[in-house]
């Protein structure tokens, strides 16, 4: 992860569902209360970089600031659905850097993950992955798919999955226009 | 991002190492060897067939001093042969390419004569889509039917590069995909696609690893602790 990713920057504005576990006095306005305080167990969305900061604390020998909670996005009702069929999932609604972000937060302590169940995830996240990657495969490779019934899921791809997609695009249109370069000479 | 160009070989870039290729011509005027830096090219006799690297048998050919003799593989009955195998193999079997004579040590594709008249028909050498694509383009005239011959090269590489995307699913625990088998403009149409799927898997295994103890993730992962070095490979 670069410091110059505009990819990683964007994963870290992303939001988490963080709990104060103290009250803070004048950070009232992270909860669009102006003046007040930010009152002890108030749930705020914050970005995980800032979520990230606060929850790290803890280092200092004192009780953590806030503790994460695992975004809807990658709830167990997402998980389930992926499970079902990786296909008809809108990555792209739930998160726009869906597996960046995914891999942000298993990265970092969030409260109610245990190791059994970061390994379900992992294992779900990998077999969605490439059961997508071969539609986005067989999608960028057919002209006609973009424009028709593949344009729903196409438009619901993360942005990982959407650079996929244009690499494979991309490879696949050089090797047509070398062909039709060497018609073109004859 | 120094280079424009993603990593790998464009296609210009691939024909022009196929142009490396032997093929066998007839030619119509005589010539006697020239001295090349790729060694003595065979004199020319009319009605003996000779083998010559394809860029120079392309430049007779354009002066009408020779004819090309397609290779074996690339007659209709033996692209249907190899097309049937194609679509009916099952998806991780590696389409064949002609093995090198026994007894030799195994030498990469310009130097095997895998596109003259006595090649072997049953099989694709490395550079079978750009040779026929040449071919076709500059000796049109020399093949007996060249429509088929088009018709089947394009229903053989849909095939193959389905086959090639269908090993995205069945990535094996190493993380890698088997390319063996495919052909050199095979591979630089499918590298973006298919180091991009493994970097992509290689990031959601990367967590796993940092997250905890590594020790017991190794085996399920798919990613042993290889992937730091493949990492630095990918950044550059």
């Amino acid at each position: 992860m670069s410091y110059y990713d505009i990819d990683a920057i964007l994963t870290d504005a992303q939001k988490v569902p963080c709990t104060f576990e103290l009250t803070v006095p004048g950070l009232g306005f992270l909860d669009g209360n102006m003046d007040g305080d930010m009152k002890k167990d108030s749930k705020v969305e914050l970005p995980i970089w800032l979520g990230e900061m606060l929850s790290l604390s803890e280092m200092m020998n004192t009780d953590s600031l806030v503790t994460l909670s695992i975004p809807s996005a990658l709830g167990p009702r997402v998980f389930n659905a992926l499970k079902a069929d990786p296909r008809t999932v809108d990555l792209r609604a739930l998160a726009s850097h869906f597996y960046n972000l995914a891999t942000r937060l298993l990265e970092m302590y969030v409260e109610d993950i245990n190791k059994s169940e970061e390994q379900e995830m992992i294992r779900v996240l990998s077999e969605t992955f490439k059961a997508r990657a071969a539609v986005i495969a067989d999608q960028a490779n057919n002209v006609r798919g973009t424009l028709g019934e593949g344009a729903d899921f196409l438009r619901g791809l993360d942005e990982n999955e959407r650079q996929l997609f244009r690499a494979a695009h991309d490879s696949a249109k050089s090797v047509r226009a070398w062909v039709a370069e060497g018609m073109k000479k004859k | 991002m120094a280079l424009p160009l993603p990593p790998g070989l464009t296609p210009p870039e691939i024909a022009f190492l196929c142009e490396m290729e032997l093929v066998t011509v007839i030619p119509r005027q005589r010539l006697e060897g020239l001295d090349l830096l790729g060694g003595r090219t065979p004199p020319l006799h009319p009605p003996q067939r000779a083998n010559l690297p394809l860029w120079l048998a392309l430049l007779l050919k354009r002066q009408r001093r020779a004819n090309i003799l397609p290779p074996p593989w690339l007659s209709p009955p033996a692209l249907a042969a190899i097309l049937e195998l194609e679509s009916t193999a099952h998806a991780a079997a590696p389409p064949r390419l002609p093995l090198a004579p026994p007894g030799i040590l195994p030498i990469s594709p310009p130097f095997l004569p895998s596109s003259t008249a006595d090649a072997p028909r049953d099989a694709l050498p490395y550079h079978w889509l750009e040779l026929g694509e040449i071919l076709l383009e500059a000796a049109s005239d020399d093949f007996e039917d060249p429509d088929a011959v088009r018709r089947l090269m394009r229903d053989l590489r849909e095939v193959r590069m389905a086959n090639m995307r269908k090993g995205v699913e069945v990535f094996d625990a190493q993380g890698g995909l088997s390319m063996t088998g495919f052909g050199g403009m095979e591979v630089a149409e499918g590298r973006a696609f298919i180091g991009g799927v493994i970097d992509g898997l290689r990031k959601i295994g990367a967590a796993r690893e940092r997250s905890g103890d590594g020790d017991q993730d190794d085996q399920d992962n798919g990613f042993p602790s290889t992937a730091d070095d493949y990492d630095d490979e990918m950044d550059m």
